[in-house]
């Protein structure tokens, strides 16, 4: 029997997460839940225990019952913090479907993906602080939404005490995920009580956690990871939680490990570019202070998890007593809850050399050479799911081995999108060729080796830069304004990996305009744009005549066709400033076809 | 807007600005131009936080992530960070005048 087993009968017979939290309370009362640790250094930490959460929540809850928002969508705009964790669980406890977002600063390009937000998801209340509501109302209102904005942090909400449990079962929706679809049209994953459940059980299974699991990190609590594998997994378990602020790990790394070090965590992870990050960024002297030797669980994920991270990771922190067995690769996405797969039965994650090249094909291979070689990592055997790798063309499920698409059955698939019938209809009721049906195509290439599912790639074409789904179309968009002479050209964007993802961009212009501009200036103009208005760093720019960009015969450009002929060699540059490291990957690519 | 005189002490900030954008970004130092935007160099807010993070580790100030969009270039940032030390340590930063 499984560690899991272990947990209260009562709260693996909780319908909803409001029975957990409500059970979770009443056995662990004044145990500490949360360490929020204070963005500046040096400061307090503020410490919530699992009854301060609860009757904030109740507090939260009833104010929302109040005013008519009890069962409908409140949206929640909070930095990651305290007051994040208490509207979310209020939502809940309202019956209410909480959608939490980002915090958006009134800079335009925060202010776009933020408005689309507020109009997919039928928003009937906002939830914030006191200090944002007057930019937050004044956004709302810029809209054209009616929605009442109440702030948490000052003033009481509501009266814990008349709180009521409300009447709702385990497919009541529990939020709406918004960190799939583009900027320009985002959709909302649907998760029911019973979907987060299942997932939170998966996760407490994998991750071995009980009460006396501490665990933390930076994530942000908007991100499904960070709100469902950080935030949400202590509650089910009856462990603790550490965290900081992703702000703070941004411009310190080295405080996420000192946090893990001072208080012993024993699970935290996070995507791979923050491992990168602390490999590259901590010093010999910040190394000697820290030890990680509780360290037990590094989970790795939500972008593609890759082995030269995790040796130099390993091999910068190992005089502080970093673990390799303690890496745990994992697979998921916001349509599954969180995690699909996690961590391996073996001593430590499989690493696979393939060819790059074969891969661009969709086939497992060793490498011709040491240029050809890419590094491939297992994140775990499926164990709650059914999962299928099948080819997406033909719908035909594959034998072991093979590449195709992953596809999902499991009682953690989420319900749909918000309102996007199509596009549900298209990615949950997915059916094989040979009539098994209910299947979640994740749109990530993969195969099943030895047991194990090795996520190789994309077929959709997001691209997954630092943790962060980047849209196409969205960069494309945001071409157009780069330059007066490139309001009606036409652009493809498309991810190479290069020493980690890098975006390129190939603008169509006419070659007149070098008469006006030079390339270089074009160029220079085309990047800085992006990188402002995207916070985004783009590996290559490459200018092109107009016609260049590959179209169907519908005038629908094929981006994925685009990539291929920019890493033969074969587009026709009028001008390129590419990064060293995507400059070689072309070279390499185009020596070997 | 006021001509700012280029001091010794902003040259010697931009200097070190260039020295540390250049190694995040693995360029020369010499290819790092104080007056051209950092954004067309590749600076998004992963690099923004951390260049954020060694300017409040060396000027003992607090500094928004933001920072990099408001002051876009190594020569402004080296400006206001010359201003901000001058006039004592411990001020969040905010927005500048543009």
């Amino acid at each position: 029997m499984t560690r899991f087993a272990k947990l209260g009968t009562e709260v693996t017979r909780c319908e909803t997460f409001i029975g957990i939290t409500r059970q979770q309370a009443e056995d662990h009362g004044d145990k500490v839940l949360y360490t929020f640790l204070p963005e500046a250094a040096g400061e307090p930490p503020e410490r919530v225990t699992y009854h301060e959460i609860d009757r904030a929540a109740r507090a939260i809850a009833s104010g929302l019952v109040d005013r008519g928002a009890g069962g409908a969508n409140v949206l929640l705009l909070y930095p990651s913090g305290r007051q994040f964790v208490e509207a979310f669980l209020g939502c809940l406890y309202a019956g209410a479907t909480a959608v939490p977002a980002p915090l958006p600063t009134a800079r335009r390009h925060h202010v776009e993906p933020f408005l689309g937000i507020v109009r997919s998801a039928d928003v009937a209340a906002v939830l914030t602080l006191a200090g944002a509501l007057p930019m937050v109302a004044g956004l709302l209102s810029q809209a054209g939404v009616a929605a009442p904005c109440l702030s948490t942090d000052t003033d009481p909400v509501g009266d814990p005490d008349a709180w009521r449990m409300p009447v709702i079962g385990p497919d009541a929706l529990a939020f709406l995920q918004y960190t799939s679809g583009s900027t320009s049209a985002p959709k909302g994953v649907m998760v029911s009580h019973l979907n987060l459940i299942e997932n939170e059980r998966l996760i407490a299974k994998r991750f071995a956690a009980h009460p006396g699991t501490v665990s933390g990190g930076w994530l942000p609590f908007y991100h499904d990871m960070g709100l469902i594998g950080q935030i949400l997994t202590p509650i089910v378990t009856g462990g603790s939680a550490v965290v900081m602020s992703p702000v703070a790990f941004l411009k310190r790394p080295y405080r996420w490990l000192k946090l893990i070090s001072d208080y012993g965590v024993q699970v935290s992870g996070g995507p791979n570019f923050g491992y990168e990050m602390c490999a590259q960024r901590v010093t010999d002297e910040q190394v000697a202070q820290l030890d990680l030797s509780q360290w037990r669980l590094a989970y790795n994920g939500a972008e593609p998890v890759r082995a030269e991270t995790m040796r130099s990771f390993a091999a910068r922190f190992a005089p502080a007593g970093f673990r390799p067995r303690a890496w745990f690769p994992c697979y998921g996405l916001a349509e599954a809850t969180l995690m699909v797969t996690g961590g391996t039965s073996r001593l430590e994650p499989v690493v696979l050399p393939v060819s790059a090249a074969q891969l661009e094909q969709r086939t497992i291979a060793a490498p011709e050479n040491a240029d050809d070689e890419r590094l491939l990592v297992s994140s775990g055997a499926p164990s709650a799911h059914e999962v299928l790798v099948v080819d997406p063309e033909r719908r035909l499920p594959l034998p072991v081995g093979s590449v195709g698409e992953i596809w999902v059955r499991g009682s953690s698939v989420a319900r749909g999108y918000w309102r996007e019938a199509a596009a549900t209809a298209r990615t949950f009721g997915a059916t094989t060729a040979t009539g098994s049906g209910g299947f979640l195509r994740t749109g990530d290439l993969g195969a099943v080796i030895d047991g194990e599912l090795v996520v190789t790639g994309r077929l959709k074409e997001v691209m997954i830069i630092a943790g962060r789904n980047i849209y196409p179309q969205d960069i494309e968009l945001e071409a157009q304004g780069a330059h007066p002479a490139l309001a009606d050209r036409i652009s493809a964007a498309f991810s190479v990996e290069a020493d980690g993802e890098r975006v390129v961009i190939v603008q169509e212009v006419r070659p007149e305009l070098f008469k006006e501009a030079s390339p270089a200036s074009v160029a220079a103009a085309l990047r800085r744009h992006l990188t402002q208005r995207l916070e985004l760093r783009v590996g290559s720019v490459v200018l092109v005549a107009p016609g260049a960009i590959p179209r169907t015969t519908s005038g629908k450009i094929q981006r994925t066709l685009s990539r291929q002929i920019f890493l033969d060699g074969d587009l026709p540059a009028l001008h390129e400033e590419s990064e060293a490291a995507v400059a070689d990957r072309r070279r390499i690519t185009a020596a070997a076809s | 807007m006021p001509q700012l005189a280029q001091s010794s002490a902003t040259t010697e900030i931009a200097e070190w600005l260039a020295d540390r954008v250049a190694d995040y970004l693995c360029l020369d130092p010499a290819d790092v131009t104080p007056t051209v935007p950092l954004a067309e160099y590749g600076l998004d807010s992963v690099l923004a936080g951390a260049l954020c993070g060694d300017i409040e580790d060396r000027f003992a100030i607090l500094v928004d992530p933001t920072l990099a969009f408001d002051y876009p270039t190594v020569e402004l940032i080296a400006e206001f960070l010359a201003a901000e030390t001058a006039q004592g340590a411990g001020r969040v930063a905010r927005r500048g005048a543009r």
